[in-house]
């Protein structure tokens, strides 16, 4: 439905649309479309092959953009009427062939009360749990359901057990462990499945304000980065305007034999080990005049938003059609495929004196098709239909964490995005240049463009569930320019220029 | 401001613009975005959205306190962004909500429709249709502005408040309810303007349905989320109507009318006055009532509907009730309007008329017990008693305000049968 953060971000590149550098924390919600729809709004969608468990995939779909942690409290975390789904196409033709749903459910414990958490206050004691003792001030509290809908088969995973959505950090009376509430938001289901949803900080960074400002970035000439800046996996150079700031997490790891067309390991070589990803969000369908004795919930569901590829729908979707494209299921999107071929952004950048390839942009084919090199076991008959898919090769084994990089494939990691995306990669500095063209030619259109935002400011997760916890209500900050929080500036102050 | 639909637009998007400038608990959703566009006026004075951005904060901040002088402002702001850039669509937009904001709802339709032609993918357009249609009584038309809102956009909450006021006014109560719920839940937790004014439409709800302890807790809830909100005092008011707890009602309404001093805030007042037997003060506020409204009656932004029902029934004046409501049925012939109309008629003899009148309003579908007492009195005075006994029953059943009056009437019809 509504664009999400980096497609509208870029989109809005494209129109030339401005948006003062100010308006950063609501852009996101500024058009009319998405403030019709928040909970909704998908932020960004992962799948890489677990770090410590070559043999399992972890899928993170986040929602809900810009959660201001003092902002509290945050009482609906995730919406009850939303369908959150993770959708896995394993035999190349751009469907889904398993489906994990996940359902939430929203528990008023104490009526009387006016905030949704209470902690060391009003005859409540501290929460230290998300339930039984200790967890008494979790006055609202949210319970979800997993369900793996596969061969028309709907397989409730839950293990019998009550799951608990981790609640927004209200701060340290309140909370005085959240990181051991955290924990307890950490479910391991058997047979290789883990589970959490969630209130954490958000994984992704990006220098919002410079990508509004016209592509103003703050870092060398143009938004084109030093060697010495580009070659940083771990320092910032410009404000992360997400830093800060928290997002509605739902993270999944899976044996990677439940996604595989056979249900086997494979080889990066062969075909079979190569699954295309996605997530949705969909509400249920309403009309002014109900129908008679037919429950609202158990009516069909429309898909209102879609992300697969961060690439396709940021940098190639016309805004125009976006709403279409995140309504429409991915085996459709050939009708998109004019804006793939000829990426207005690529002309922006050339406007900008960056080197970019001419059109048609048969380069970024390997992102919306099955093929080399995320696929180098498919022919040509494999390729499937023209499909924003999160293409991950479940063959290729994770790269330890410590080696990982921000540039992922571009610079040889190639557990990294585009293969499948990890927190850590770097997709505004990637997605950039896949546009110009490196993946054409990497010396005529390999420009190091990049925002100067290099990893996420609350760092990252190296195990299950791989993002770290909600910044605290109290306590936290953001970053901004001329503000402390640029670790690769002298004394960690931000530029503004 | 009448306490109608036109509020539903204002869910949207302002939304946006609220978030913007970090929390400050001190300002309204509606300030917080007015400060904002104001800071990026002062910025680029030449940005034309910030002053589209500035006309719909202000317009959000007119429903927050319910004082028009915010539309008046909002149209300078819009003023300016057309001098800046002739005719922008989000500015010509807004210009639509404005219109409704002051109950132009005629011109709001018409620019609603030219608009729609030029952008027919815009959700908010199909909105403003469902507004300006439902205000002006024409049911089919906003029935299928708002199908497209949800259709459009599944879940987007202007559409879901739409639809369910529509549900409502086909007599769907649980219905609409459900819907308000969805709506509630998938508002944002800063959004406290926002929530506040989905409880109180919930509050509203559940007391027309007869559920008045659900509605007190209701509408309790909604003035703790944003204090002294004047939608929420005025159903709360109701609530104690019925409890017939009249002072307490006096100081809601007395707290309401103190925010924002419209003529027809002052006439729920006198009314609870009259109940709580504070003859005097009751005295005092209906005749300061009359010289307000009748000062703004020709307007379109007017208090007509409490005119009318002040002539007719509490200053006995039946002649003037029916001049005015003529005047206000050439204006739009929504299930309110023919209410009123309708029993204006009946105050002045004219039963055979007002019976069509209150029967094209009932058969929209809505459910509403003072409504239906006035059907069963009119379809008496007719002498039709099966159908007037039919309405009044029907109004006693939904045990909500106007139930009473119709429980009486009722003993009283079967007291000769007895001699």
């Amino acid at each position: 439905m509504q664009p999400n953060r980096l497609r509208q971000v870029l989109a809005v590149l494209v129109m030339a649309c401005t948006l003062p550098c100010s308006l950063f924390a609501s852009s996101h919600r500024e058009a009319p479309i998405t403030a019709l729809d928040r909970t909704a709004d998908i932020t960004d969608w992962y799948a890489f092959v677990s770090y410590d468990h070559p043999d399992r995939v972890t899928m993170i779909l986040n929602v809900d953009p810009f959660l201001e942690p003092s902002n509290g409290p945050n009482y609906f975390p995730f919406d009850p009427n939303v369908l959150y789904e993770m959708k896995v196409d394993n035999n190349q033709d751009g469907e889904e062939d398993i489906t994990f749903q996940f359902r939430f459910n929203t528990q008023i414990r104490q009526p009387g009360l006016f905030t949704g958490f209470v902690g060391n206050l009003a005859g409540f004691p501290a929460i230290t749990a998300l339930d039984g003792p200790g967890s008494e001030g979790l006055s609202l509290r949210q319970t979800y359901t997993v369900t793996m809908v596969k061969g028309g088969k709907s397989i409730n995973l839950t293990d019998g057990r009550t799951l608990f959505a981790v609640p927004s950090n209200v701060g340290p009376q309140t909370m005085p462990d959240y990181q051991s509430l955290f924990n307890q938001g950490i479910y391991d289901l058997g047979n290789g499945v883990r589970m959490f949803a969630g209130t954490v900080d958000d994984p992704f960074f990006i220098d919002l304000g410079a990508a509004f400002d016209s592509l103003n970035f703050r870092m060398g000439v143009g938004g084109v980065l030093t060697p010495q800046v580009d070659g940083d996996d771990t320092h910032n150079y410009a404000p992360d305007a997400v830093a800060g700031f928290n997002v509605n997490s739902i993270v999944l790891e899976v044996p990677i034999t439940w996604l595989t067309v056979d249900g086997k390991l494979h080889a990066a070589g062969e075909k079979q080990a190569v699954i295309g990803t996605y997530g949705t969000t969909s509400r249920p369908k309403i009309t002014v005049r109900r129908s008679p004795a037919t429950a609202l919930n158990a009516g069909p569901f429309r898909q209102v938003q879609r992300e697969g590829n961060p690439l396709i729908n940021e940098l190639i979707i016309g805004t125009g059609s976006k709403d279409k494209f995140s309504m429409d299921d991915p085996k459709n999107d050939a009708q998109f495929a004019n804006f793939f071929l000829n990426p207005l952004l690529a002309t922006v950048f050339g406007t900008i004196g960056i080197p970019v390839a001419p059109p048609p942009r048969t380069d970024l084919l390997p992102l919306v098709i099955y093929t080399a090199p995320i696929c180098p076991g498919c022919g040509p008959k494999d390729a499937g239909p023209i499909a924003d898919l999160l293409r991950l090769n479940t063959g290729i084994p994770p790269t330890p964490v410590g080696k990982q990089k921000r540039l992922g494939f571009l610079v040889g990691d190639v557990a990294g995005f585009p293969n499948g995306r990890r927190p850590v990669d770097d997709v505004v500095d990637i997605a950039s240049r896949a546009v110009a063209g490196i993946l054409a030619d990497p010396v005529k259109f390999g420009t190091p463009i990049g925002d100067g935002v290099n990893t996420n400011t609350e760092g990252f997760g190296t195990t299950f569930p791989y993002v770290v916890p909600a910044n605290s209500g109290r306590n936290s900050h953001h970053v901004g320019p001329g503000q402390e929080g640029c670790t690769g500036q002298p004394g960690g102050i931000c530029p503004v220029q | 401001m009448k306490t109608t639909v036109l509020l539903l637009i204002l869910c949207c998007s302002t939304a946006a613009f609220a978030q913007i400038v970090p929390t400050q608990s001190s300002l309204s959703p509606a300030e917080q975005s007015m400060a904002a566009a104001r800071k990026l006026i002062d910025k680029n004075p030449k940005n034309f959205e910030a002053y589209n951005a500035l006309g719909l904060a202000l317009s959000r901040r007119a429903r927050e306190t319910s004082d028009v002088i915010f539309y008046t402002q909002a149209e300078d702001a819009l003023k300016r962004s057309f001098e800046i850039s002739p005719g922008n669509f989000d500015g010509e937009r807004t210009a639509v909500w404005l219109l409704l904001g002051k109950h132009e709802f005629a011109a709001a339709l018409e620019k609603a429709k030219e608009l729609n032609k030029k952008m027919p993918d815009d959700v908010m357009l199909y909105g403003f249709l469902t507004d300006a249609n439902v205000e002006l009584g024409n049911y089919d038309d906003a029935e299928k502005a708002a199908q497209w809102m949800l259709n459009l956009r599944p879940g987007n909450l202007p559409g879901m408040t739409r639809a369910a006021y529509l549900r409502e006014l086909f007599g769907d109560l649980d219905g609409a309810l459900e819907l308000m719920d969805m709506a509630y839940q998938s508002t944002p937790p800063n959004e406290a303007e926002d929530r506040a004014w989905i409880l109180s439409q919930i509050g509203h709800l559940q007391l027309n349905s007869g559920k008045l302890s659900e509605a007190e807790s209701t509408l309790q809830q909604a003035l703790a989320i944003f204090p002294g909100y004047h939608y929420a005092l005025s159903n709360l008011a109701k609530v104690r109507i019925e409890q017939r707890k009249y002072d307490e009602a006096v100081n809601l309404l007395q707290q309401r009318y103190n925010g924002a001093k419209h003529a027809e805030n002052l006439y729920d007042l006198a009314e609870a006055l009259e109940l709580a037997g504070r003859t005097d003060e009751a005295k005092k506020a209906f005749a300061e009532f009359e010289t307000k409204s009748l000062l703004e009656s020709v307007r379109a932004d007017n208090s007509n509907r409490e005119l009318i029902f002040y002539f007719a029934d509490d200053a006995h004046q039946p002649a003037r009730a029916l001049e005015v409501a003529q005047a206000e049925y050439a204006r739009r012939h929504d299930v309110f309007t023919l209410d009123a109309y309708a029993w204006a008629l009946h105050m002045n003899g004219r039963d055979a008329e007002a019976r069509k009148h209150i029967e094209t309003a009932l058969a929209v579908g809505i459910r509403d017990a003072k409504m239906l007492r006035h059907a069963g009195e009119i379809a008496l005075s007719t002498g039709d008693r099966t159908a007037g006994e039919g309405y009044l029953h029907k109004s006693a059943e939904l045990n909500a305000p106007g139930s009473n009056q119709a429980r009486v009437l009722l003993a009283s019809l079967s007291e000769p049968k007895h001699e």
